[in-house]
């Protein structure tokens, strides 16, 4: 998964609440710009996010810290969320429908509900 | 929102026959009973910045819930305790949409001139614009064009029947949708949908459908329903957050 040589990552820590999923899109959004996505593909990274985001921290939100990392390259972007520090690990998880949603907006994605990182990962490919 | 003695009655023993035998007719019958119920909660909470459709939509899913939810035996009134489940649904709702910042006006009317460059420029390049492309466009920063997008997906001057959705395209889209696609409503593709997008519009359903289940871009969608590119991101982002909402209340997620 790490994306080689020449990438590049941002990080973004918030609060684990709702109110900061939308910086979550913001920069997921501002990256994919730069790298010349279309409007369509932005916004389908954006409901993506939405629902990685979703995933990890649920409409109510959680304890501790939700970490966003993003990995570009030349025409890939790639993003995993993880939620820090929230005592007990909680597994981030996937409906059937969140995953057939996230399959039709992203080239791929992951659920890794084990290890040390639980996380939820996907990338995004520019088509042009 | 009253019923008198004996309508009060007999709502109680369909809600014991409910408990025990969870028989759909009854079921369809409590929940018409307090549809207006719903509607006068939501309506409480109009004007707001939130559509009345939205909020009441937002209701009668709550009272969906309050409905299977209900336990006779508690002792509490159906209609105390749906009107807690409904008012909290409601306000988890305006909640949600927490950074209930109107956006400045400069902002509304870039994200406005936005839309009608997506399809200027799609139509002109047979593609979807880059957001590069836009800000040339438009003259402004890359930023500028991001940060409207995201205030116009935040919801805050987003509704369905804000500026930007024209009279024609309002027209376009009911007059489509009115229209029984013929593919959508295969049963085939009805036992795809989940429960939930079954309590969602009509016309929401088929951009689901369109997107997630055909596979189709949201500019194809845009092209085949005749509106706006954005007005799909729009419903479709709508969608998602009310889909999410109901998963979260239903424990389904």
């Amino acid at each position: 998964m790490a994306a080689g040589d020449g990438a590049e990552e941002v990080r973004l820590s918030v609060p684990a609440t709702p109110e900061y999923l939308r910086l979550a899109r913001i920069t997921g959004s501002g990256l994919a710009s730069r790298l010349g996505f279309t409007y369509d593909e932005v916004e389908d990274l954006r409901l993506a996010l939405d629902e990685l985001c979703f995933a990890l921290v649920g409409a109510d939100g959680r304890m501790g810290t939700l970490e966003v990392r993003y990995t570009v390259t030349d025409k890939t972007i790639e993003v995993e969320g993880t939620l820090l520090g929230s005592g007990s690990a909680v597994a981030p998880s996937l409906s059937d429908l969140g995953d057939q949603i996230l399959a039709a907006l992203v080239d791929d994605h992951a659920v890794r509900p084990a290890g040390e990182r639980p996380s939820i990962w996907l990338r995004k490919v520019r088509a042009g | 929102m009253s019923f008198d003695v004996s309508r009060r009655e007999e709502l109680k023993a369909k809600f014991s026959e409910f408990s025990e035998t969870r028989d759909q007719a009854v079921r369809r019958e409590l929940i018409e009973a307090h549809l207006g119920l719903a509607e006068y909660l939501a309506r409480r909470f109009a004007n707001r910045g939130e559509p009345l459709d939205d909020l009441i939509q937002v209701a009668s899913v709550a009272l969906l819930k309050a409905v299977d939810r209900y336990d006779p035996d508690r002792g509490v009134e159906f209609s105390t305790y749906a009107t807690h489940t409904i008012a909290g649904e409601l306000k988890r709702h305006f909640r949600d949409k927490g950074w209930a910042v109107r956006a400045p006006r400069r902002m509304q009317e870039l994200y406005l001139r936005l839309g009608q460059a997506i399809s200027a420029l799609s139509q002109e390049r047979g593609r979807s614009p880059t957001i590069s492309e836009l800000a040339q466009e438009t003259r402004v920063s890359e930023e500028e064009v991001l940060e409207a997008l995201e205030a116009g997906q935040a919801y805050r001057f987003a509704s369905l029947d804000a500026p930007g959705t024209g009279p024609e395209e309002a027209e376009a889209l009911a007059s489509r949708l009115g229209e029984e696609d013929p593919e959508f409503t295969g049963a085939e593709h009805r036992a795809t949908l989940s429960p939930l997008i079954a309590k969602l519009p009509h016309r929401q359903q088929l951009i689901l459908h369109l997107r997630f289940f055909e596979g189709l871009t949201q500019s194809d969608i845009a092209a085949r329903l005749g509106i706006s590119q954005m007005h799909v991101s729009r419903l479709l982002a709508r969608s998602l957050a009310q889909l999410r909402e109901a998963a979260e209340t239903d424990g389904l997620t």
